[in-house]
């Protein structure tokens, strides 16, 4: 279902997740310069926004897009990665105007810069406020395979798995085929 | 210029001068709030008028900011509970249970019968205290006195059965990870059993007093139309979109507990005007009172809590984990990341009203001033929640 949605968007990694453990049913890692060309599909097939949020790992800030559906009930997760040092996405405020504010939010909180935003000033914290709270000291970061695990993996590029180790080898035994497909896809 | 003392009020503070920036020639800019008795609570917002009508407006949010989710990185995960009653104080049992959900969710506990009995029957007592507190706001809002005093009589009754099952009466924080924290007493079924006739024959009363009444139509009716793909296009989830014709209800399109066990309706309005999400919000009064028929007819005994239930110091297993309930207000959830230590390591919270106000601004370009009050509570906006 979901490579048929996605057919022909470049995804870094598409896995099923485990709905009775993550209450998500799919995860899909895409790269800033996909994420509106994944988010215009979703638009297209009728799914709606939730929240914007971000989390931040050791690789950089992990920026998660939860959508869900009226009549197919399942949420999906767009995850996209950016590093510490120039954390921007394209805004996807364009398609979504509930994400206007949600990624106010989330530049309050994290410093993301969401690129094309009309009006990207502070939404919860003050005016002046000139620190985002929830980002973390290098201390306390923790890498991505501390905090998420890898569901059934469909296609997943190397860069992804190198970052989720214990899944890496059975990902690539099973699904060896089909990312190469995915790759001659893209 | 004279610096004045309080040049703010002169010129307008930050998010005052940034609204300016687009205004039309010869239009007023007016602020409401964020001390204004419609925007219940502190929201304030800017508006561009042209005479009586909004060219634009934008609401500003943060007045009630208390950053939740930063707390929640600190605190264990029972010790979250609390901030989980001050999220949304007109209806937190749903925000309980969307946390202590997403928890059991992702460390795969069971909870026993008897506490899932006793989770379905608060929250729904709880769903209809907030309805009654919004619908006797909302029609002060609107001018009428006197309704809100027969809300609050009927609102009154339940907050005093609640008390014995969460200890409070505002800010519930009564749920626990494996459970709930008391249990409830046949004093308790017995009120509840007495309420439920009682209210019901209350209802044609509201609906003859004031949902016929022909001036609370003529400010409701046709008024903020809110059709479904703008619903979907800002991410509106509870009455409004139900008030926009369609029967979304996370009780039923993502059943969890045991709401998959009770029969109810999901009511819905295709007006997609303010007295849609008025009509649905008081048709879920009946739906609510259904259930919690049925809740207090099966309840099982037995524990209200699982054995060895997480204490302070007990570490979940790592992972992500996304847990949505319907509240009063919509699709209420937690999305949480463990890593496995005593605290969480990313707590977020989706606030449904910080969704469906989001949808104001547009809704209300190009009506008169006053109906934007009309829209801005029939979207029953409880602001901590909002700023959380």
């Amino acid at each position: 279902m979901m490579d048929k949605l996605f057919a022909g968007v470049r995804i870094r990694c598409l896995e099923k997740a485990d709905y009775d453990k993550t209450g998500q049913k799919w995860s899909v890692f895409l790269a800033p310069n996909t994420l509106l060309k994944a988010v215009a599909r979703l638009n297209d097939d009728g799914w709606f926004l939730e929240d914007v949020c971000a989390v931040d790992s050791v690789e950089g800030f992990l920026v998660l897009y939860h959508f869900d559906h009226w009549q197919k009930s399942g949420r999906l997760s767009l995850k996209v990665l950016v590093p510490h040092d120039d954390p921007r996405v394209p805004s996807i405020s364009g398609m979504y105007q509930g994400a206007l504010w949600h990624e106010r939010e989330t530049h309050d909180f994290h410093g993301i810069v969401f690129e094309g935003h009309p009006n990207l000033i502070p939404l919860l914290l003050p005016a002046e406020a000139d620190f985002h709270p929830l980002v973390k000291d290098a201390k306390s970061r923790l890498p991505l395979k501390d905090l998420m695990v890898l569901g059934e993996v469909v296609s997943c590029e190397e860069s992804i798995q190198a970052l989720f180790p214990e899944e890496a080898e059975e990902a690539a035994a099973e699904q060896g085929g089909e990312e190469a497909e995915a790759e001659a896809e893209s | 210029m004279t610096r004045y003392p309080n040049m703010e009020q002169v010129t307008g503070d930050f998010y005052t001068q940034n609204f300016e920036k687009g205004a039309r020639e010869g239009s007023l800019i007016l602020n409401m709030g964020p001390q204004h008795p419609s925007t219940h609570g502190v929201l304030r917002i800017i508006l561009e008028l042209d005479g009586e009508y909004i060219l634009r407006c934008d609401p500003v949010l943060g007045y009630l900011h208390r950053m939740h989710e930063k707390m929640g990185e600190s605190k264990t995960y029972r010790g979250f509970i609390p901030n989980m009653g001050r999220v949304d104080y007109g209806c937190p049992l749903p925000w309980n249970w969307a946390f202590v959900g997403a928890v059991e969710k992702l460390a795969g506990i069971e909870v026993p019968e008897r506490a899932e009995y006793i989770r379905v029957i608060t929250t729904e007592m709880n769903r209809i205290t907030s309805h009654l507190l919004w619908w006797g706001a909302y029609i002060l809002d609107l001018g009428a006195f006197t309704p809100i005093m027969y809300a609050f009589d009927e609102r009154e009754w339940l907050l005093d059965l609640l008390q014995t099952p969460t200890g409070s009466r505002l800010t519930y924080s009564s749920f626990r990870v494996g459970g709930v924290g008391h249990d409830i007493d046949d004093k308790f079924i017995e009120g509840l059993k007495a309420f439920i006739p009682y209210f019901r024959s209350r209802l044609p009363m509201y609906k003859d007093l004031v949902t016929d009444n022909i001036i609370l139509r003529k400010r409701v009716e046709d008024i903020g139309p809110m059709p479904l793909d703008m619903c979907r296009r800002y991410g509106a989830t509870g009455p409004v979109i139900r008030g926009s014709g369609l029967a979304y209800d996370i009780r039923r399109a993502e059943p969890y507990g045991i709401y998959d066990r009770f029969d109810f309706e999901i009511p819905t309005q295709d007006t997609c005007c303010c007295m849609g999400r008025y009509k649905v919000r008081l048709a879920e009064f009946e739906q609510s009172l259904r259930i919690l028929e049925q809740a207090v007819d099966q309840i099982p005994d037995g524990p209200i809590i699982m054995d060895k239930a997480p204490k302070p110091s007990w570490k979940p297993p790592k992972g992500e984990v996304y847990f949505a309930v319907e509240g009063a207000r919509g699709k209420t959830s937690v999305y949480l990341v463990s890593d496995g230590t005593k605290s969480p390591y990313r707590v977020k919270l989706r606030a449904p009203g910080f969704s469906n106000l989001s949808l104001f601004a547009e809704a209300a370009q190009g009506t008169l001033l006053a109906d934007a009050v009309a829209i801005l509570g029939s979207l029953d906006l409880i602001i901590p929640e909002i700023d959380r």
